[in-house]
Protein backbone atom coordinates (compact mmCIF):
# COMPACT_ATOMS: atom_id res chain seq x y z
CA UNK A 1 0.00 0.00 0.00
CA UNK A 2 1.40 3.47 -0.82
CA UNK A 3 1.38 5.74 2.37
CA UNK A 4 1.97 9.34 4.05
CA UNK A 5 3.38 9.93 6.93
CA UNK A 6 1.79 12.72 8.94
CA UNK A 7 5.90 13.54 10.09
CA UNK A 8 6.40 16.41 12.92
CA UNK A 9 10.36 15.43 12.62
CA UNK A 10 10.39 14.09 16.30
CA UNK A 11 10.96 10.41 18.22
CA UNK A 12 7.02 9.08 17.40
CA UNK A 13 6.67 10.39 14.04
CA UNK A 14 9.84 8.90 13.12
CA UNK A 15 9.57 5.45 14.51
CA UNK A 16 5.92 5.26 13.30
CA UNK A 17 7.26 5.58 9.66
CA UNK A 18 10.27 3.19 10.19
CA UNK A 19 7.59 0.41 11.74
CA UNK A 20 4.92 1.32 8.23
CA UNK A 21 7.93 1.11 6.13
CA UNK A 22 8.55 -2.57 6.76
CA UNK A 23 5.13 -3.43 5.03
CA UNK A 24 4.41 -0.47 2.91
CA UNK A 25 5.85 1.96 0.48
CA UNK A 26 6.24 5.82 1.95
CA UNK A 27 5.26 7.78 -0.59
CA UNK A 28 5.63 11.19 0.95
CA UNK A 29 5.68 12.74 4.76
CA UNK A 30 3.05 15.42 5.48
CA UNK A 31 3.97 18.24 8.01
CA UNK A 32 1.91 20.99 9.22
CA UNK A 33 3.79 24.30 9.57
CA UNK A 34 1.79 25.89 12.47
CA UNK A 35 1.99 29.63 13.14
CA UNK A 36 -0.07 28.99 16.86
CA UNK A 37 2.44 28.26 19.72
CA UNK A 38 -0.98 26.74 21.84
CA UNK A 39 -1.77 24.29 18.88
CA UNK A 40 -3.15 21.22 20.21
CA UNK A 41 -2.09 19.40 16.83
CA UNK A 42 0.77 20.60 15.35
CA UNK A 43 3.19 22.93 17.50
CA UNK A 44 6.60 21.40 17.40
CA UNK A 45 9.87 23.23 17.96
CA UNK A 46 11.89 22.84 15.11
CA UNK A 47 9.10 22.04 12.35
CA UNK A 48 11.57 23.17 9.91
CA UNK A 49 14.08 20.51 9.99
CA UNK A 50 11.53 18.52 8.32
CA UNK A 51 13.08 19.71 5.05
CA UNK A 52 16.16 18.77 5.80
CA UNK A 53 14.60 15.00 7.25
CA UNK A 54 13.24 14.95 4.39
CA UNK A 55 16.09 15.31 1.77
CA UNK A 56 17.73 12.80 4.16
CA UNK A 57 14.85 10.34 4.09
CA UNK A 58 15.01 10.89 0.13
CA UNK A 59 11.17 11.73 0.73
CA UNK A 60 9.18 14.38 -0.67
CA UNK A 61 7.56 16.20 1.76
CA UNK A 62 4.27 18.06 1.30
CA UNK A 63 4.22 21.27 3.95
CA UNK A 64 1.42 23.25 4.62
CA UNK A 65 1.36 26.02 6.84
CA UNK A 66 -1.55 27.15 9.19
CA UNK A 67 -2.50 30.00 11.30
CA UNK A 68 -2.90 27.35 14.29
CA UNK A 69 -6.70 28.52 14.99
CA UNK A 70 -8.69 25.48 16.52
CA UNK A 71 -10.41 23.41 14.79
CA UNK A 72 -9.79 25.68 11.22
CA UNK A 73 -6.19 23.71 11.05
CA UNK A 74 -8.20 20.70 11.03
CA UNK A 75 -9.13 22.07 7.46
CA UNK A 76 -5.60 22.84 6.60
CA UNK A 77 -4.40 19.47 7.49
CA UNK A 78 -6.96 18.30 6.12
CA UNK A 79 -5.68 20.05 2.41
CA UNK A 80 -2.30 18.24 3.18
CA UNK A 81 -3.47 15.04 3.07
CA UNK A 82 -5.75 15.49 0.01
CA UNK A 83 -2.62 16.85 -1.71
CA UNK A 84 -0.15 14.70 -0.36
CA UNK A 85 -3.51 11.56 -2.03
CA UNK A 86 -3.70 13.26 -5.75
CA UNK A 87 0.40 13.91 -6.19
CA UNK A 88 1.32 10.71 -4.49
CA UNK A 89 -1.82 8.40 -5.21
CA UNK A 90 -1.16 7.47 -1.65
CA UNK A 91 -3.97 5.10 0.04
CA UNK A 92 -3.61 5.87 3.31
CA UNK A 93 -1.96 7.40 6.35
CA UNK A 94 0.90 6.71 8.94
CA UNK A 95 0.93 8.78 12.42
CA UNK A 96 2.81 8.69 15.62
CA UNK A 97 0.17 8.87 17.77
CA UNK A 98 0.11 7.35 21.21
CA UNK A 99 -1.94 8.57 23.77
CA UNK A 100 -4.12 11.44 22.61
CA UNK A 101 -7.55 10.42 21.79
CA UNK A 102 -7.90 14.22 20.65
CA UNK A 103 -5.49 13.62 17.68
CA UNK A 104 -6.07 10.26 16.89
CA UNK A 105 -9.80 10.72 16.87
CA UNK A 106 -9.47 13.90 14.40
CA UNK A 107 -6.75 12.28 11.47
CA UNK A 108 -9.10 9.20 11.92
CA UNK A 109 -12.03 11.64 10.49
CA UNK A 110 -10.01 13.02 7.67
CA UNK A 111 -8.99 9.74 6.84
CA UNK A 112 -12.65 8.35 6.72
CA UNK A 113 -13.99 11.80 4.83
CA UNK A 114 -10.88 11.22 2.21
CA UNK A 115 -11.86 7.56 2.01
CA UNK A 116 -7.86 6.98 3.31
CA UNK A 117 -6.40 4.08 5.50
CA UNK A 118 -5.13 5.22 8.91
CA UNK A 119 -2.34 3.41 10.78
CA UNK A 120 -1.49 4.41 14.43
CA UNK A 121 1.13 1.90 15.03
CA UNK A 122 2.75 3.05 18.61
CA UNK A 123 -1.33 3.31 19.67
CA UNK A 124 -1.64 3.01 23.25
CA UNK A 125 2.34 1.65 23.83
CA UNK A 126 3.77 1.82 26.78
CA UNK A 127 5.86 5.19 27.32
CA UNK A 128 9.38 4.22 28.54
CA UNK A 129 9.47 0.86 26.40
CA UNK A 130 9.21 3.36 23.10
CA UNK A 131 11.37 5.43 24.46
CA UNK A 132 14.08 2.16 24.42
CA UNK A 133 12.59 1.21 21.15
CA UNK A 134 13.81 4.22 20.00
CA UNK A 135 17.33 3.50 20.87
CA UNK A 136 17.16 0.06 19.73
CA UNK A 137 15.84 1.32 16.45
CA UNK A 138 18.74 3.13 16.02
CA UNK A 139 16.80 6.62 16.38
CA UNK A 140 19.16 9.89 17.23
CA UNK A 141 16.99 12.36 18.76
CA UNK A 142 17.21 15.11 21.02
CA UNK A 143 15.16 16.82 23.02
CA UNK A 144 14.60 20.22 21.20
CA UNK A 145 11.09 21.77 23.72
CA UNK A 146 10.44 21.00 27.70
CA UNK A 147 7.66 22.50 28.87
CA UNK A 148 6.73 20.63 32.67
CA UNK A 149 8.24 20.77 35.76
CA UNK A 150 10.64 19.81 36.88
CA UNK A 151 12.44 20.24 33.52
CA UNK A 152 14.86 22.68 32.89
CA UNK A 153 17.59 23.97 31.15
CA UNK A 154 19.82 20.97 30.85
CA UNK A 155 17.26 18.94 28.66
CA UNK A 156 17.75 21.33 26.05
CA UNK A 157 19.53 19.79 23.07
CA UNK A 158 20.53 16.87 25.20
CA UNK A 159 20.04 12.82 23.26
CA UNK A 160 17.99 10.62 24.18
CA UNK A 161 19.71 8.28 25.20
CA UNK A 162 19.82 5.01 28.39
CA UNK A 163 20.53 7.79 31.22
CA UNK A 164 18.15 10.05 29.65
CA UNK A 165 15.48 7.76 29.63
CA UNK A 166 16.17 6.42 33.26
CA UNK A 167 15.81 9.91 34.06
CA UNK A 168 12.99 10.68 32.68
CA UNK A 169 11.29 7.70 33.81
CA UNK A 170 12.44 8.64 37.54
CA UNK A 171 10.45 11.96 36.56
CA UNK A 172 7.32 10.31 35.48
CA UNK A 173 7.05 8.57 39.03
CA UNK A 174 7.43 11.72 40.96
CA UNK A 175 5.93 14.62 38.80
CA UNK A 176 3.08 12.48 36.93
CA UNK A 177 4.25 13.52 33.54
CA UNK A 178 4.20 11.63 30.83
CA UNK A 179 8.05 9.86 30.25
CA UNK A 180 7.96 10.20 26.40
CA UNK A 181 6.22 13.67 26.37
CA UNK A 182 3.02 12.46 25.12
CA UNK A 183 0.98 14.76 26.97
CA UNK A 184 3.47 17.75 25.01
CA UNK A 185 5.47 18.09 27.88
CA UNK A 186 8.94 17.48 25.55
CA UNK A 187 9.33 17.57 22.31
CA UNK A 188 12.29 16.10 20.24
CA UNK A 189 13.71 15.70 17.60
CA UNK A 190 15.67 13.52 15.23
CA UNK A 191 18.87 13.99 13.86
CA UNK A 192 19.82 10.48 12.56
CA UNK A 193 18.15 7.14 11.89
CA UNK A 194 18.36 3.85 9.64
CA UNK A 195 16.17 5.49 6.91
CA UNK A 196 18.28 8.73 6.98
CA UNK A 197 20.79 8.40 3.94
CA UNK A 198 22.49 11.62 5.67
CA UNK A 199 22.56 12.57 8.82
CA UNK A 200 21.98 16.01 10.40
CA UNK A 201 24.49 18.59 11.39
CA UNK A 202 23.61 21.68 13.44
CA UNK A 203 25.74 24.53 12.88
CA UNK A 204 23.79 27.24 14.96
CA UNK A 205 21.29 26.64 17.69
CA UNK A 206 19.79 28.65 20.20
CA UNK A 207 18.56 27.72 24.23
CA UNK A 208 15.36 30.10 24.83
CA UNK A 209 14.38 29.46 28.40
CA UNK A 210 10.86 31.54 29.18
CA UNK A 211 11.24 30.22 32.71
CA UNK A 212 8.55 28.73 34.40
CA UNK A 213 10.00 25.27 32.83
CA UNK A 214 8.93 26.37 29.39
CA UNK A 215 12.03 26.37 26.77
CA UNK A 216 13.30 24.85 23.80
CA UNK A 217 16.12 24.33 21.47
CA UNK A 218 15.93 26.37 18.16
CA UNK A 219 18.06 25.14 15.35
CA UNK A 220 18.67 27.67 13.20
CA UNK A 221 20.93 26.27 10.81
CA UNK A 222 22.14 23.12 9.82
CA UNK A 223 23.04 20.80 6.83
CA UNK A 224 22.96 16.69 5.73
CA UNK A 225 26.39 15.07 6.44
CA UNK A 226 27.82 11.79 5.68
CA UNK A 227 27.18 9.00 7.60
CA UNK B 1 -5.40 -18.91 28.18
CA UNK B 2 -7.87 -16.03 26.59
CA UNK B 3 -7.43 -16.19 22.32
CA UNK B 4 -7.52 -13.14 20.70
CA UNK B 5 -8.54 -13.00 17.40
CA UNK B 6 -7.37 -10.70 15.07
CA UNK B 7 -9.76 -9.28 12.40
CA UNK B 8 -6.82 -6.92 10.62
CA UNK B 9 -6.25 -7.60 7.25
CA UNK B 10 -3.24 -4.84 7.25
CA UNK B 11 -0.48 -6.43 10.08
CA UNK B 12 0.59 -2.91 10.48
CA UNK B 13 -2.91 -2.67 12.26
CA UNK B 14 -2.38 -5.30 14.85
CA UNK B 15 0.19 -2.82 16.85
CA UNK B 16 -3.40 -0.82 17.22
CA UNK B 17 -6.14 -2.85 17.36
CA UNK B 18 -4.06 -6.46 18.79
CA UNK B 19 -1.30 -5.07 20.84
CA UNK B 20 -3.05 -3.02 23.04
CA UNK B 21 -5.57 -5.94 24.30
CA UNK B 22 -2.88 -8.20 24.32
CA UNK B 23 -0.25 -5.89 26.97
CA UNK B 24 -4.15 -6.00 28.93
CA UNK B 25 -4.12 -9.77 29.29
CA UNK B 26 -1.36 -11.87 30.85
CA UNK B 27 -2.33 -15.31 29.68
CA UNK B 28 -3.32 -14.78 26.03
CA UNK B 29 -3.00 -16.76 22.47
CA UNK B 30 -3.16 -14.30 19.43
CA UNK B 31 -4.59 -15.78 16.37
CA UNK B 32 -5.69 -14.14 12.77
CA UNK B 33 -9.25 -15.31 12.52
CA UNK B 34 -8.49 -17.07 9.06
CA UNK B 35 -6.11 -19.55 11.06
CA UNK B 36 -8.39 -20.06 13.88
CA UNK B 37 -9.09 -23.99 14.33
CA UNK B 38 -11.42 -25.93 16.30
CA UNK B 39 -8.41 -27.27 18.69
CA UNK B 40 -7.74 -23.18 19.04
CA UNK B 41 -11.29 -22.25 20.52
CA UNK B 42 -11.18 -25.35 22.66
CA UNK B 43 -8.22 -24.77 24.56
CA UNK B 44 -9.40 -21.03 25.06
CA UNK B 45 -11.34 -20.38 28.57
CA UNK B 46 -12.46 -17.22 26.70
CA UNK B 47 -12.36 -15.36 23.66
CA UNK B 48 -12.00 -11.64 22.40
CA UNK B 49 -12.18 -10.91 18.97
CA UNK B 50 -10.39 -7.09 18.04
CA UNK B 51 -11.42 -4.25 16.21
CA UNK B 52 -9.57 -3.02 12.78
CA UNK B 53 -9.07 -0.16 11.21
CA UNK B 54 -12.13 2.07 9.71
CA UNK B 55 -11.60 0.77 6.19
CA UNK B 56 -10.83 -2.78 7.07
CA UNK B 57 -14.22 -4.90 6.02
CA UNK B 58 -12.32 -8.13 4.64
CA UNK B 59 -13.96 -10.48 8.57
CA UNK B 60 -17.07 -9.67 7.18
CA UNK B 61 -16.35 -11.75 4.07
CA UNK B 62 -15.25 -14.58 6.44
CA UNK B 63 -17.15 -17.29 7.59
CA UNK B 64 -17.89 -17.20 11.85
CA UNK B 65 -20.55 -19.97 12.16
CA UNK B 66 -18.11 -21.64 15.34
CA UNK B 67 -19.79 -18.66 17.03
CA UNK B 68 -23.19 -20.46 16.98
CA UNK B 69 -21.82 -23.29 18.82
CA UNK B 70 -19.47 -22.24 21.20
CA UNK B 71 -20.11 -22.40 25.07
CA UNK B 72 -16.90 -20.43 25.82
CA UNK B 73 -17.34 -16.22 26.75
CA UNK B 74 -17.07 -14.43 24.03
CA UNK B 75 -16.33 -10.80 23.81
CA UNK B 76 -16.49 -8.79 20.27
CA UNK B 77 -15.08 -5.63 20.17
CA UNK B 78 -16.43 -3.16 17.15
CA UNK B 79 -15.44 -5.21 14.00
CA UNK B 80 -15.53 -7.92 16.35
CA UNK B 81 -19.07 -7.04 17.15
CA UNK B 82 -20.36 -6.50 13.77
CA UNK B 83 -18.81 -10.56 13.50
CA UNK B 84 -20.97 -11.40 16.24
CA UNK B 85 -24.31 -9.56 14.58
CA UNK B 86 -23.54 -11.19 11.18
CA UNK B 87 -22.78 -15.02 12.57
CA UNK B 88 -26.00 -15.04 14.60
CA UNK B 89 -28.16 -13.69 11.49
CA UNK B 90 -28.60 -9.54 12.47
CA UNK B 91 -28.08 -7.35 9.57
CA UNK B 92 -25.57 -4.17 9.90
CA UNK B 93 -26.76 -0.75 9.40
CA UNK B 94 -24.27 2.50 8.39
CA UNK B 95 -23.66 4.37 11.54
CA UNK B 96 -20.41 6.31 11.99
CA UNK B 97 -18.80 7.26 15.45
CA UNK B 98 -15.13 9.14 15.66
CA UNK B 99 -13.77 9.89 18.83
CA UNK B 100 -14.63 10.35 22.80
CA UNK B 101 -18.25 9.34 23.14
CA UNK B 102 -20.80 9.14 26.58
CA UNK B 103 -22.04 5.88 26.90
CA UNK B 104 -24.72 5.03 29.86
CA UNK B 105 -25.55 1.69 31.33
CA UNK B 106 -29.06 0.84 30.69
CA UNK B 107 -28.62 -2.96 32.50
CA UNK B 108 -27.61 -4.28 34.72
CA UNK B 109 -23.94 -6.81 34.00
CA UNK B 110 -21.14 -8.25 34.92
CA UNK B 111 -18.93 -5.93 32.52
CA UNK B 112 -19.66 -2.10 33.36
CA UNK B 113 -21.81 0.31 35.56
CA UNK B 114 -22.56 3.84 35.55
CA UNK B 115 -21.91 6.47 33.04
CA UNK B 116 -18.60 6.96 31.44
CA UNK B 117 -16.78 7.87 28.04
CA UNK B 118 -15.31 5.34 25.43
CA UNK B 119 -13.99 5.74 22.39
CA UNK B 120 -15.46 4.94 19.08
CA UNK B 121 -14.15 4.78 15.73
CA UNK B 122 -17.03 2.97 13.35
CA UNK B 123 -18.93 2.81 10.36
CA UNK B 124 -21.61 0.08 10.77
CA UNK B 125 -23.13 -1.82 14.04
CA UNK B 126 -26.21 -4.32 14.27
CA UNK B 127 -28.09 -5.12 17.37
CA UNK B 128 -30.95 -7.40 16.43
CA UNK B 129 -32.47 -9.07 19.80
CA UNK B 130 -29.65 -9.50 21.19
CA UNK B 131 -29.95 -7.38 24.94
CA UNK B 132 -28.78 -3.70 24.89
CA UNK B 133 -26.25 -3.59 27.91
CA UNK B 134 -25.57 0.19 27.53
CA UNK B 135 -26.43 2.86 24.70
CA UNK B 136 -24.29 5.98 23.01
CA UNK B 137 -26.44 9.29 21.90
CA UNK B 138 -29.30 7.08 22.25
CA UNK B 139 -27.62 3.92 20.38
CA UNK B 140 -27.49 0.67 21.89
CA UNK B 141 -23.32 0.04 22.30
CA UNK B 142 -22.85 -2.80 24.14
CA UNK B 143 -25.36 -5.67 23.59
CA UNK B 144 -25.38 -9.56 25.47
CA UNK B 145 -26.79 -12.59 23.52
CA UNK B 146 -30.04 -12.97 25.50
CA UNK B 147 -28.86 -16.96 26.49
CA UNK B 148 -24.94 -17.19 26.26
CA UNK B 149 -21.92 -15.46 27.38
CA UNK B 150 -21.67 -13.58 24.26
CA UNK B 151 -20.83 -9.89 24.18
CA UNK B 152 -20.61 -7.35 21.72
CA UNK B 153 -19.11 -3.76 22.31
CA UNK B 154 -19.19 -1.73 19.74
CA UNK B 155 -16.82 1.41 21.22
CA UNK B 156 -12.99 0.30 21.71
CA UNK B 157 -12.64 -0.23 25.93
CA UNK B 158 -8.88 -0.99 25.13
CA UNK B 159 -8.03 3.00 24.88
CA UNK B 160 -10.34 4.28 27.60
CA UNK B 161 -12.19 1.89 29.77
CA UNK B 162 -9.60 -1.53 30.48
CA UNK B 163 -11.75 -2.51 33.25
CA UNK B 164 -14.67 -3.89 31.20
CA UNK B 165 -11.60 -6.34 29.38
CA UNK B 166 -10.67 -6.79 32.63
CA UNK B 167 -13.88 -7.91 34.32
CA UNK B 168 -14.74 -9.95 31.12
CA UNK B 169 -11.12 -11.87 31.50
CA UNK B 170 -11.43 -12.48 35.61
Amino acid sequence: MKLGVLYSGGKDSTLALMKAKEHHEICCLISIVSENKESYMFHTPNIDVTLLQSQAMEIPLVRVVTKGEKEKELDDLKKAILEAKQRYQIEGIVTGAVRSTYQASRVQRICYELELWCFNPLWLKNQVELLYEILEKGIHAIISGVFAEPLDKTYLGAEINKTMIEKLSKIASTHHISPAGEGGEIETTVLDAPVFMKKINTTKSEIKWNDNYNGTFAIHDAELIAK
Amino acid sequence: MILIISTCREELSDSEFVRPLAILIEDHNIIHYTRVRPADIAAAKKIIISGTALKDFEYLKHDFSWLLKTNKPVLGICAGMQIIAKAFGIPLEDHTTIGPQKVEVVTENKLAEGNFNAYFLHTKTGTGNFQTLAVSNGKPCMIKHPLSEIYGCIFHPEVMNEEIIRKFTE
